[in-house]
């Protein structure tokens, strides 16, 4: 009985990792192929490469070169994700509170306003958006096209109404003690907030935050419309189109290039994936 | 009476941000474009736009490459449906039988997902391009060697498939893999010592759990496969031509596409909009649609 | 933490192994330049923002050329140094759709002064923004400045030209001359001569022809510009206008459908399906094709690709009867923003790149391009660019360029398909003139 159970599970574990090959396979194209000059790639895409320090060449070549500015949209990408990620979470996880534990119409109301965000499609909103950034500026003076604060209210508009979602039913959860032996204790409703609530909602945090920055950190539409491709401001995405179009088709590059967009956060996710995969299991049922 | 006034101070005070950030992004944009597609607007500067009231959906409606993107589009999501819920629900499995790195697995099943649309478009046009031949070569498979799965019609339609269930699977297996966990253990020791098989126990134990989660995961499937965009701009512009009704049309040019295209390709700013709204309506309709039934298939099971 | 800590040093060893090892062959790579523009003429060009006037006059100039981006930059420089105008370049370039950038760019707040159209859709689209020029030196110095009814609005950038680029060397091995290549019948038989001797040549195919989704402005565009002016006088537009009417010349249609044909035949399979712009240059550079349908623009790919072989062009056989010249045009101006504070100061700038040395030098042996005007001495090096000189020299030696004046998407996105389709063997060569036919005909 033993002895059946231990096969059946080595043979789970034999499929498991056959499939894990062949899901990591493209992943193996990339690293071997972004080590290849060009013609290599064209005469030879599967081998190894032959030299590995090839990789070093392209790598500094896309990071140096002055048309892909590749290192400053890393910079900008990075102020982006976290800008937003920051503001969108504090401020859905603010809406979301006040919604759940004011038990009146309105916030009903309000809640399902929120909601509805979720279905209407980014193509029916872009291009008005533009239009209606530029008017801003016409009427205010105040920039949005092509600015970071723009390009981070956008993606608050965007993301908050998952984000309240989450928390709704997160917070939903969380019994009212808590907070109400805080108010008897004399804090007022910011420190209740943001010293009780904030630091319970944690789990559910980390799913907001992962699920946004993956979404933030590799689109490309928005910023497209927003920043502009080929503008001052850019986003690793954009730069990668910038130059994936505009080289048309060098793999060697474009293969390196790909390798270092999606490397930065490969890396923070495994280095983060226990937590990581922890938060997404236990947030996607409530 | 303070208290009241201080509650409603704070409720809008901690509501205002992203009241803000979503009205003006999302709410806002949305009524423009209402009114945009109802005029001849062409965004360029100076232009002022004129009323032409419905004339862009009639336009939109009887156009044939309209018509079967559409088409295309939803077979594409259905397809990918299948394939994502299938693959992620197979490895959801493989991966909580308790095997030796089951963590490592899961976490390599993910990683694709955290790779974007575009950066994978490319990554797939050169395997379709480049790799597939070279096997072909390699274990001297004619057929595979001289493929050109994106020349095709079809075969770009499944390679795309192919490429986003690769992009998304990782991700769905993720909440299977919570639905599975959740499965009361003592519920399916007691069936075994009752003596149920494993077919028994799947079905009256762990299949309901999943069918909540199912609800969830057929809801995200879709919505996601019926937008994609980037993807289909890396991995085939488009795609390769093909013949429908008797007229030319782009054999992966999706719904998202199309509008993007008739805005920008081809000027088109009022029809683009325009379709945009009808892409909006058509994907509520549908997802609410799924929704219903999924949750009352839940209720019955 | 230590896992972490030990990770890091594992892989920072790991990396000085890496470029310890193998340190010689490690190519260079390079990025070449590339038709982006043509890929570009569907849309519009970005326009940069306009920089504040603080103290010194500052021009900015959005352009889609990305090849030339740094020799422009220079030479930019060098004016500023002899002038003290600042003149800032912004280029984008590629695939990217400028439709959208321009238009948020012109929805947004900052204008450039000098931006660039391509032909008559991008002047329908912009003509309200436009400063026309009058008088200036170096309108006398060319005949392909950009007017319409009779008002100069554009400064022509550079002379593009294509036709049937060959490799000298394989057309004398296989005892074709390409002086005899001026009609469809000749071609037939050189390329069946060619076919025959492939294995010798050691060619895949006689033509490296692309018509794939990336290709459409290869076929749409270029190919069908022949369709529109080959064979006729320079600046005939009859047949445009037609078009631009819903019309089709279907006698012409026909004998352009053969001309197709015969390139389609020729062409190797992979590269014309789904072939990228790498491919097919590389088909033709690499010597594995006698001819490759493109123009002088990919000289800076074959020369950073080390191709030196000698080549020239032969003129496209795009209908029946004669045919002794090739597809030259200026196909992209620089335009002035009406709404720019430095109007002197552009058109300054223009007189000072068509009159001066330095402009000559630049646009000549830095930038590799064609100049527009008469009185450059100086004569591109790239093969390619000098076989154009040779061709503009030539009397009559030019068909007019006229696909920039097709509705917008029209060539890449209404006939690129159909090209792509018939390339595949989905239609027929009666189908693919009933196609295209129609498309003409849906045109209001």
């Amino acid at each position: 009985m033993v002895l059946r159970k231990k096969i059946i599970l080595g043979l789970v574990g034999f499929v498991t990792f056959i499939l894990f090959l062949l899901t990591m396979f493209p992943f193996f194209i990339v690293v071997v192929n972004s080590a290849k000059a060009s013609l290599e790639i064209i005469t030879d895409p599967l081998g190894f490469p032959k030299n590995w320090a090839q990789l070093f060449a392209n790598v500094k070549f896309i990071w140096t070169n002055p048309s892909i500015r590749y290192a400053s949209s890393v910079v900008s990408s990075v102020i982006i994700t976290l800008g937003s990620l920051a503001t969108i979470t504090v401020f859905a996880a603010m809406a979301a509170w006040v919604l759940v534990r004011t038990k009146t119409k309105t916030s009903m109301a309000l809640f399902l306003f929120f909601l509805s965000g979720l279905i209407i499609p980014f193509q029916v909103v872009m291009f008005p958006l533009v239009n209606l950034f530029s008017n801003i500026y016409k009427v205010t003076g105040i920039r949005m096209l092509r600015t970071y604060h723009g390009m981070i209210t956008a993606y608050i508009g965007f993301g908050v109404p998952l984000a309240i979602f989450l928390f709704h039913g997160f917070i939903k959860s969380i019994p009212k003690e808590l907070e109400e032996a805080a108010e008897i204790d004399g804090c007022s409703k910011p420190q209740i907030f943001f010293r009780v609530v904030l630091p319970i909602l944690k789990p559910i945090v980390v799913t907001v935050v992962i699920l946004n920055a993956i979404w933030i950190w590799n689109d490309f539409l928005l910023p497209s419309l927003v920043l502009g491709v080929g503008q001052d401001v850019q986003t690793i995405p954009l730069a990668i189109r910038a130059f994936a179009g505009s080289f048309v088709k060098k793999w060697d590059l474009i293969m390196t290039a790909v390798l270092m967009a999606a490397a930065p956060i490969v890396i923070i996710f495994v280095f983060l994936q226990k937590h990581i995969i922890k938060g997404m299991v236990s947030g996607s049922i409530k | 009476m303070d208290r009241k006034k201080s509650d409603r101070f704070y409720f809008w005070l901690f509501l205002a941000p992203a009241l803000f950030g979503f009205v003006l992004v999302v709410i806002i944009p949305f009524i423009m474009g209402l009114y945009y597609s109802m005029t001849d607007w062409t965004a360029i500067a100076g232009e002022t736009a004129n009323w032409v009231g419905l004339e862009n959906y009639k336009d939109m409606f009887t156009s044939i490459k309209f018509q079967y993107s559409f088409v295309r589009t939803f077979s594409f999501t259905l397809f990918s449906v299948i394939t994502i819920n299938g693959l992620a629900l197979l490895f959801a499995f493989l991966v909580t039988r308790g095997i030796k790195f089951e963590s490592f697995f899961r976490a390599g099943f993910f990683v694709p997902n955290l790779i974007g649309g575009l950066v994978l478009g490319y990554i797939w046009q050169f395997i379709f391009k480049s790799v597939v031949p070279s096997i072909g070569t390699l274990l001297n498979i004619p057929a595979l060697e001289e493929v050109l799965i994106l020349a095709s019609p079809n075969l770009a339609f499944m390679g795309l498939i192919m490429a986003f269930t690769w992009q998304y699977a990782g991700y769905i297996m993720m909440i299977y893999i919570a639905a599975l966990l959740n499965v009361p253990q003592e519920l399916l020791e007691a069936a075994d010592i009752d003596g149920a098989t494993v077919w028994q126990k799947f079905k009256s134990i762990t299949a309901p759990l999943i069918a909540q989660a199912f609800t969830i995961t057929s809801f995200l499937t879709l919505v996601n496969a019926f937008k994609q965009y980037d993807i289909i701009v890396a991995l085939t512009s488009g795609g390769p031509a093909d013949i429908y009704k008797d007229e030319i049309v782009n054999s992966t040019e999706l719904l998202a596409v199309n509008i993007y295209n008739t805005a920008f390709k081809y000027n088109d700013m009022a029809q683009g909009q325009a379709r945009a709204i009808i892409f909006f309506l058509v994907l509520t309709v549908v997802s609410m649609a799924q929704v219903y039934f999924n949750k009352k298939r839940e209720v019955e099971m | 933490m230590k896992k972490i800590l030990a990770l890091l040093l594992i892989s920072m060893l790991v990396m000085v192994a890496f470029v310890g090892c193998g340190g010689e062959e490690v190519e260079e790579p390079t990025l070449d330049g590339d038709t982006t523009e043509e890929e570009a003429v569907e849309e519009e060009e970005t326009e940069e923002e306009e920089a504040v006037a603080e103290d010194a006059t500052e021009i900015v100039i959005y352009q889609n050329k990305v090849e030339i981006h740094e020799q422009l930059s220079a030479f930019a420089q060098h004016y500023t140094d002899e002038t003290g105008v600042k003149v800032t370049v912004k280029t984008a370039g590629g695939d990217t759709p400028y439709a959208e950038n321009l238009k948020a760019e012109f929805q947004s707040d900052r204008q450039p002064d000098i931006f660039v159209i391509e032909g008559m859709g991008g002047y329908n689209t912009w003509e309200s923004k436009l400063t026309p020029m009058a008088d200036q030196e170096w309108m006398d110095l060319t005949d392909l400045e950009f007017t319409v009814e009779g008002e100069t609005y554009g400064f022509p950038v550079a002379v593009e030209a294509w036709g049937m680029a060959y490799n000298t060397a394989m057309l004398e091995e296989a005892g074709v001359d390409p002086a005899e290549l001026t009609s469809q019948e000749a071609y037939k038989e050189a390329f069946e001569t060619i076919d025959g001797m492939k294995e010798e040549l050691g060619i895949d195919s006689v033509v490296a022809m692309a018509a794939g989704p990336d290709m459409t402005w290869v076929t749409g565009l270029h190919n069908f510009n022949g369709y529109l002016s080959a064979g006729l006088p320079y600046g005939d537009t009859t047949v445009l206008d037609k078009l631009n009417n819903g019309e089709a010349d279907m006698d012409r249609l026909t004998e352009y459908a053969d001309w197709v044909e015969i390139l389609f035949d020729y062409a190797d399979p992979t590269v014309l399906q789904t072939g990228n712009y790498d491919a097919q240059v590389g088909q033709f550079g690499t010597e594995k094709a006698a001819f490759i349908h493109q123009g002088n623009w990919i000289d800076p790919w074959l020369e950073s690709n080390g191709v030196d072989f000698e080549m020239g062009f032969a003129p496209h056989a795009s209908v029946a009867g004669e045919h002794d010249a090739i597809f030259i045009g200026a196909p992209s101006f620089y335009v002035i923003n009406n709404e720019s504070e430095n109007q002197q100061a552009v058109q300054d700038f223009f007189n000072y790149m068509a009159t001066e040395e330095a402009g000559h030098e630049y646009m000549v042996n830095e930038a590799n391009m064609v100049p527009a005007f008469k009185n450059v001495e100086l004569k591109p090096k790239t093969p390619l660019s000098a076989a154009v000189t040779d061709w503009l020299a030539k009397e009559d030696g030019a068909y007019t360029w006229l696909q920039n004046d097709m509705p917008d998407g029209f060539g890449m996105g209404t006939l690129g398909p159909i090209y792509g389709l018939y390339a595949s063997d989905g239609i027929d060569k009666a189908q693919f003139i009933d196609q295209v036919k129609r498309a003409i005909e849906s045109i209001e």
